[in-house]
């Protein structure tokens, strides 16, 4: 697999121009054949591939992505979509700037309590019903991607996959939390912008003549469905298994593999991966049968924005494959050995490939480079601030695209699905690139540039 | 391709936007819709689109709708509006580049010109309003009573304030609100000479406040500043009042709310030159010296004037933004009076 040739990159490529330019020019069109445009930007490297490697291991790649990424993220993200989907909020609290401010606040702190899927999936519809009188709401929907979706999960392993990944190879589970000072740094930067483009465009609106209905005398909140936060914890246990389970000596056979199906060639359905996936489809069954439908109703519920992120995610995780073999391959050969490179290079990676494996591949980068001290992992030591520009960089730049962290997508999507209208793809990046990249600079400047 | 008149443009709009009140209706969610600003506005804003060439924006808020359409659960219903959506879209993609003629007018000029003359501004049913601005100690709210008086119509400012903070279930302090500008309530002569700390004007920054009484203030003005709510509430008691009757209102920025909501009235704005405007203050309030007047004076019009800007986006002190802008010191009291009536009588209905 070294001499994987780059070319094999362009059906990812293909894909996500696709999905940045259709929806800009034909967007009947596209709305109609994604499925069609992602099978074919699919096959578009399976056969290349498969004429490279032989058939046999061209399956085992595809089969392995299939089983052993997306079907655990997209159950992941179906249980949280159903379960949150159950839950809503009634109220006359008026989205302003202020507001926004503690609404997204409340959301990047339960970031890294339930993860950034739970906690966008829970937050994003109490954030568009309370500023539903507005008429500019996009911005707030790109911070809320800035700061839930993606930076507020880097306090626990809970918070993020790369995260819990790293807690499964030895990083202690409060570790983390040295992360802290700086989610504080950037949420004051962040949150700070937001205030004034928010104030402004709230302004705007105002002067337009719209307002919020406040007619009665103080603010009356009523959640329902509360009772699904049962099913969030189910979940959230669940994914915290995934990450347990594995390093169990009763999850392991002789020989130390992690007992599972065995599919084809190397592909192992994990008992852990069935075990998480079953908890989550329980929770969300449980979930539906439990809750009444007049609050989906309320809640706008469909099936539209999860069905339109498993299509395009299973695209992205077939076609990005051989981008992740030529990380694994180069990564170490990069000569990466400073903590603002890992920054950097993880982050711009984790932009638009999964994270998951850009932070692993850089995290085993650094264990093999035998350092003497620092945290220790069982891929070896990584240096204290080693792994803390790994994390930052795989956590915080996965907000750089909307396909840089799960449920970005899922934000743009149920967004789109309730008269906000988001940016376009590359709208989306030259917003993350105006407002973060100054941010992670000063990053850099204050905690990676030692 | 063909030419749109502006009558078919708003029919094209109209239709744009019940198609957006349907689907929004038929869903049942709370989560808000595409159009939310009111239906004249929508359809005037669409038409302004339309006319200006941007006719691609109106087809991407055309797509929401869809987007939105599409998952509507009862079939029939999500066919029958889809199949509205196709022959809307198919209008809207008919539609040329440019709507504009080489010799229309330039609108906002047509409508400011239109502006200049009250004659075709009120319709039969609507009612006579008329909003004054006045700028701090020219004998505004006097001239404007006095204006009422002589309409025999209602004069409205502290009432407004007073029952914007009765809906909010909020406690008056000991300041009042004339318009905007704040007045301590055992004042002698409130009605026009007032010295109270512009910084506890109702629509000053809120003050400092322990976290007990922010949390109650967050939920007593739904997570909004007091201004803010203020703001909100009492746009709303003017549409209302409007419906109703004809009045004189003083401040609150009720030109431009009414502007929005397309509520016909007159603006006025009064004047007067500075230190005639000290001089009067100091004449109404012994307690203070020439220093403090002047401060007082400055400080009310910068508050007043930073509110309306902040709600209104205007230059509250730019006579272009009203009908009729006057010099009070010109006139006198009773020249203002006599003049503003005059002009007014001559289209009351």
């Amino acid at each position: 697999m070294e001499n994987l040739p780059a070319w094999l990159c362009i059906p990812f490529a293909g894909l996500l121009l696709s999905i940045a330019i259709f929806p800009l020019v034909k967007e009947e069109w596209w709305e109609k054949n994604r499925p069609i445009m992602v099978a074919l930007w699919s096959v578009l490297f399976i056969v290349p591939f498969t004429a490279l490697f032989g058939p046999a291991h061209a399956f085992e790649t595809v089969l392995e992505c299939i089983v052993n990424d997306y079907l655990t993220f997209i159950v992941l993200l179906f249980g949280l979509y159903c379960v949150a989907g159950n839950i809503t909020m009634e109220g006359d609290l008026a989205g302003s700037p202020r507001v926004n401010i503690i609404l997204l606040t409340i959301g990047t702190v339960l970031s890294s309590v339930i993860g950034t899927t739970g906690s966008s999936m829970l937050m994003v519809r109490p954030v568009i019903k309370m500023n539903s009188w507005r008429k500019r709401r996009s911005h707030i929907m790109v911070f809320f991607i800035f700061l839930v979706s993606n930076m507020g999960g880097c306090l626990t392993p809970i918070g993020d996959p790369p995260l819990l990944m790293g807690f499964s190879r030895g990083v202690p589970f409060f570790w983390s939390m040295h992360i802290l000072p700086i989610l504080i740094f950037n949420m004051i930067l962040v949150l700070t912008i937001f205030y004034f483009i928010d104030r402004k465009n709230y302004q705007k609106d105002i002067r337009e003549g719209l307002m919020p209905d406040i007619r009665k005398p103080g603010t009356k909140i009523t959640l329902k469905g509360l009772h699904n936060l049962i099913f969030i914890a189910m979940i959230v246990a669940a994914v915290i298994l995934s990450g347990v389970l594995p390093d169990m000596a009763f999850m392991q056979n002789a020989s130390g593999e992690v007992l599972g199906i065995h599919l084809f060639g190397e592909v192992v359905l994990t008992v852990p991966a069935i075990i998480e996936c079953v908890i989550i489809l329980v929770a969300a069954g449980l979930s539906f049968k439990t809750t009444k439908k007049e609050i989906r109703i309320a809640n706008h519920f469909t099936w539209g924005a999860i069905e339109e992120v498993a299509v395009l995610f299973i695209g992205i995780f077939i076609t990005m494959q051989p981008a992740l073999m030529i990380l694994k391959v180069l990564g170490p050969q990069l000569g990466l050995t400073r903590p603002i490179q890992m920054f950097w290079v993880t982050g711009a990676l984790s932009s638009f490939l999964d994270n998951t494996p850009t932070y692993l591949v850089f995290l085993t980068t650094t264990g093999a480079m035998k350092y003497a001290e620092g945290i220790m992992t069982s891929l070896g030591y990584i240096p204290y601030n080693m792994l803390l520009a790994i994390s930052c960089g795989a956590v915080f730049m996965g907000a750089n695209s909307y396909i840089g962290n799960a449920p970005n997508f899922m934000v743009k999507a149920i967004s789109d699905e309730n008269g906000i209208k988001m940016p376009s793809f590359f709208g989306y990046v030259f917003w993350a690139f105006k407002i973060l990249v100054p941010v992670f600079l000063i990053d850099t400047l204050v905690f990676f540039i030692r | 391709m063909k030419q749109y008149t502006h009558e078919e443009l708003q029919k094209l709009a109209a239709k744009i936007y019940y198609l957006d009140e349907q689907v929004y209706m038929l869903l049942g969610s709370s989560l808000g819709r595409v159009f939310n600003i009111g239906r004249v506005n929508a359809i005037e804003d669409m038409v302004e689109k339309m006319e200006a060439g941007e006719g691609y924006v109106l087809r991407s808020e055309l797509a929401l709708i869809s987007n939105m359409a599409r998952t509507i659960q009862n079939d029939q219903a999500r066919k029958q509006l889809m199949r509205e959506y196709e022959q809307i879209l198919n209008e809207v993609m008919e539609l040329p580049d440019s709507q504009i003629h080489a010799d229309i007018l330039d609108k906002q000029r047509a409508e400011l010109l239109s502006k200049a003359s009250f004659t075709h501004r009120f319709g039969e049913h609507d009612h006579f309003i008329i909003c004054i601005e006045r700028a701090y100690g020219c004998g505004g709210t006097g001239i404007g009573f006095e204006v009422a008086d002589k309409l025999h119509i209602n004069y409205y400012d502290d009432e407004i304030f007073d029952e914007v903070l009765k809906r909010l279930d909020a406690e008056k302090d000991y300041i009042h609100d004339h318009g905007g500008f704040s007045y301590d309530r055992d004042a002698l002569n409130k009605a026009e000479y007032i010295y109270a700390d512009p910084d506890e004007v109702a629509f000053a920054q809120d003050q400092k406040k322990g976290l007990f009484q922010r949390l109650k203030d967050f939920n007593r003005y739904h997570g909004l500043s007091k201004r803010d709510a203020v703001f909100f509430n009492q746009s709303e008691l003017l549409q209302n009042l409007a419906l109703e009757e004809d009045f004189v209102i003083m401040g609150h920025c009720a030109s431009a709310i009414l502007t929005n909501h397309n509520i016909p009235h007159i603006s006025i704005y009064l004047t007067a030159p500075f230190d005639l405007r000290v001089e009067r203050v100091m004449h109404g309030n012994k307690k203070i010296n020439l220093k403090q007047a002047r401060k007082l004076v400055k400080k009310q019009d910068d508050t007043y004037g930073k509110y309306y800007e902040f709600f209104t986006g205007l230059d509250w002190k730019d006579a272009v933004n009203y009908d009729l802008a006057l010099n009070t010191a010109a006139y006198g009291f009773q020249g203002t009076v006599d003049r503003i009536v005059d002009t007014l009588r001559r289209y009351q209905n």
